[in-house]
């Protein structure tokens, strides 16, 4: 069914994405969602997650852009439960966090050290 | 409440106006122009007017206590409930909600005047007033003032209120608090009543001058607008002006937007929250800073996309059907990188070579044999050239943009020679790129890839010597840079070039024919034949025969040298020998009045089947229906 008014897709620095209908936003890019649902994306599988009223500041903004209802979905996503995608979430950190593991100790054994993303100042 | 009461005199005492004027003249309908330097006159009256007026609305109540500063923040003024106007009070705060008027305004709503400069307005921000008129910048601080000045005698500022916000940066650690979270509750009127100083004309575009960051706030605003409600929940629609005279959209985004805006929109219970004056504003903040005089060069993405978008709108519109694949995104064949032998020889060396490896990282001796490096750094050289040129080249395509028809005539001389200055340079170093090399004049421009786009969009800017000359090497050198033409990029050449052609007399197109069919070892016949096994040659084929034809059937005085109808008709007849046996390759384009050209010359059999197969590969008929 159509809708009749345009929700808005924001990511956030944080990798959050979040949907729902942008009610307001000023100069600084600080957004007002209403009706917000949190969109976790695990491989194919995605989940959403209701959060009611988010106010964003704006600095955190990375991208934000309109969903264009009309378009016909024809995504391969499959939505699931949101215990399920949480649970996914949670096995893909652990994944991500073992070969992080695995790879500084591979370098530290050459002498080397890559500093991690989050130690660098985003410029 | 004390706004209220406010409000009620302020209708009171202008039933006329519109709180909010709908359409742009009414920003600056003015009530008498007064300048700047009279302002300060006409201050002092209504100074006396606010102090009465202030009185009878506010009487001798104690203003509320103010409310803790933020340390960015100066702190209110004491209250003065008849300080003047001028009140040596701190400057900076006064400045803070100066009031926004361009001078033909300040008429309007006399009787409204709020304390300007004094105490009462940064008490209680939900005691607000209609804050009109300018008061003289010279009087408040000497710095700021001379900022002012010279923004305002700009011509087309004259409208434009600009000034004002300047003093928000004066104290620069402050970020302009958004009304939008006061510090005390206010209802939307009283918003309005605070910030509408802020709004400036709708109607006046804003120059087309870059805009530095605090040119923006200046004259912009530093806090959005929250006008009265209009557009009440009873009505939904929100006819919002899309978009404002600011915006500086590619007409090809304005179309597209303006088709979604008519779109019907549902009733949304929470979609007059921000309301359209207030998405303007923020659209067009956000649109300032996109302006330039230059928007070809610094959003060149934004143009590019707009701009096909649009020109495939007009081709679909057109019905023309796009013979043209679309591009294809060619990436080079790369070869297998060798496996990593551990023991390199190399000949001469003695010994072995060492091998730098993550495990043993060691600077490999860079042994380069004589001839490699010789063509290697040719190479490298005509790159770096064709890099260099093309900037020369981007630069002569962004001053041929800026020739306007508002241009004045020096001006545009002026251009017209820039343009050709740099035309002429680009060129001559294209032609005589090494004086000892053997290749001739812009062949190993030619046999780049970037270096044919670059002629491809040189060319237009050629006189038609020029050009020409560059036509006979191509058609001269036609079998080499078919050859070698690995990327298959010669087509890039073919528009430019049909132009050229478009313009030759017939004994130029004869010498250029003979350049095709004269090649070194090689006979007519096989010349041609290569041309013909070729998308681009088999293009600059037709284009020069539909040439010939328009010239013999245009009915001008062709003034041939001798033996050129011989060679004409000669090439004719092999090139109708070549069509008809041979597969051919679909050409980039195919002249209409090739037909009429074979029939001239050739029995009603031949021509027949020369249309069958000409057509068949392209499968469009090859005379127009």
């Amino acid at each position: 069914h159509q809708q009749l008014f345009e929700k808005h897709l924001v990511l956030l620095r944080d990798g959050r994405t979040l949907i729902g209908y942008l009610r307001s936003i000023d100069q600084f890019a600080n957004l007002v969602f209403h009706q917000t649902v949190e969109r976790i994306h695990v491989g194919k599988k995605f989940g959403d997650i209701p959060r009611g009223i988010f106010i964003v500041r704006g600095e955190n903004v990375v991208l934000l852009g309109e969903i264009d209802m009309d378009k016909p979905c024809d995504t391969v996503l499959q939505q699931v439960s949101i215990e399920e995608i949480l649970e996914e979430q949670r096995l893909q950190q652990q994944a991500k966090q073992e070969t992080e593991k695995v790879k500084m100790q591979v370098l530290k054994d050459r002498g080397l050290s890559i500093p991690k993303a989050d130690n660098l100042d985003e410029y | 409440t004390n706004a209220e009461r406010n409000e009620e005199k302020t209708k009171k005492n202008h039933p006329d106006d519109m709180w909010w004027p709908e359409n742009g003249e009414d920003w600056s309908d003015g009530e008498g122009g007064t300048d700047m330097d009279s302002g300060l006159q006409a201050m002092a009256e209504e100074d006396e007017e606010i102090n009465v007026h202030n009185e009878e609305t506010f009487g001798m109540e104690a203003p509320p206590s103010p409310p803790p500063p933020p340390p960015a923040t100066p702190p209110p003024p004491q209250p003065k409930p008849r300080s003047p106007r001028r009140a040596p009070s701190p400057p900076r705060q006064k400045l803070q909600y100066f009031p926004w008027a361009s001078s033909r305004q300040r008429g309007r709503s006399r009787g409204q005047r709020a304390a300007l400069g004094r105490g009462q307005m940064f008490e209680d921000p939900a005691v607000m007033r209609i804050i009109e008129g300018r008061p003289s910048l010279k009087s408040l601080d000497s710095a700021i003032v001379d900022c002012g000045t010279t923004m305002y005698q700009r011509p087309f500022e004259d409208d434009v209120i600009l000034l004002f916000f300047f003093f928000i940066q004066v104290y620069p650690p402050i970020v302009p608090r958004s009304p939008l979270f006061p510090r005390q509750p206010l209802t939307p009127r009283q918003h309005y009543n605070q910030t509408r100083a802020f709004m400036f004309p709708p109607t006046h575009p804003c120059p087309s001058t870059p805009q530095t960051p605090k040119m923006m706030q200046l004259r912009f605003g530093a806090n959005s607008p929250r006008p009265s409600p209009f557009y009440s929940p009873s009505n939904p629609v929100q006819p919002f002006r899309y978009p404002g005279p600011a915006t500086q959209l590619h007409p090809q985004h304005k179309r597209l937007l303006s088709q979604k805006q008519r779109k019907p929109e549902g009733w949304d219970p929470y979609c007059n929250l921000m309301t359209a004056k207030e998405k303007e504003w923020i659209t067009r903040l956000q649109m300032i800073q996109l302006q330039s005089e230059n928007p070809y060069l610094e959003d060149y993405y934004y143009q590019e996309y707009y701009r096909r978008i649009e020109s495939k709108m007009a081709e679909e519109e057109l019905g023309i059907r796009s013979k043209r694949e679309p591009p294809k995104l060619t990436t080079p064949y790369v070869k297998k990188t060798d496996s990593y032998t551990p023991v390199v020889h190399i000949e001469g060396s003695l010994g072995q070579v060492a091998v730098s490896t993550c495990y043993s990282p060691r600077r490999a001796i860079s042994a380069v044999h004589a001839y490699q490096k010789d063509t290697r750094l040719q190479r490298l050289d005509i790159l770096n050239k064709i890099e260099k040129l093309f900037m020369v080249l981007l630069e002569v395509e962004e001053t041929e943009r800026m020739k306007t028809p508002l241009l004045s005539e020096a001006e545009e001389r002026r251009l017209v020679e820039k343009i050709q200055r740099k035309v002429e340079h680009i060129y001559s170093q294209l032609q005589h790129h090494n004086p000892l090399e053997s290749e001739g004049d812009f062949i190993p421009f030619l046999l780049v890839s970037k270096g044919k786009k670059l002629v491809a969009r040189l060319l237009p800017f050629l006189k038609h010597d020029s050009a020409l000359k560059i036509l006979r090497v191509v058609t001269t050198n036609l079998p080499t840079l078919m050859s070698r033409d690995a990327d298959e990029t010669l087509p890039v050449l073919y528009p430019p070039l049909r132009n050229v052609i478009g313009g030759l007399a017939f004994s130029q197109l004869i010498g250029v024919l003979k350049d095709l069919t004269s090649l070194e070892s090689l006979t007519t016949y096989e010349c041609l034949e290569l041309a013909c096994q070729n998308k681009f040659g088999l293009s600059l084929l037709y284009a020069l025969l539909s040439q010939g034809e328009k010239l013999l059937s245009s009915g001008v005085p062709l003034e041939p040298s001798i033996g050129d109808f011989e060679t004409w008709t000669d090439i004719i007849f092999q090139v109708a020998g070549q069509l008809s046996q041979c597969s051919l390759v679909e050409p980039l384009l195919l002249p209409s009045n090739l037909l009429t050209l074979f029939c001239r010359y050739l029995d009603k059999r031949t021509v027949h089947q020369l249309k069958s197969n000409m057509e068949s590969v392209t499968g469009c008929l090859a005379l127009p229906s």
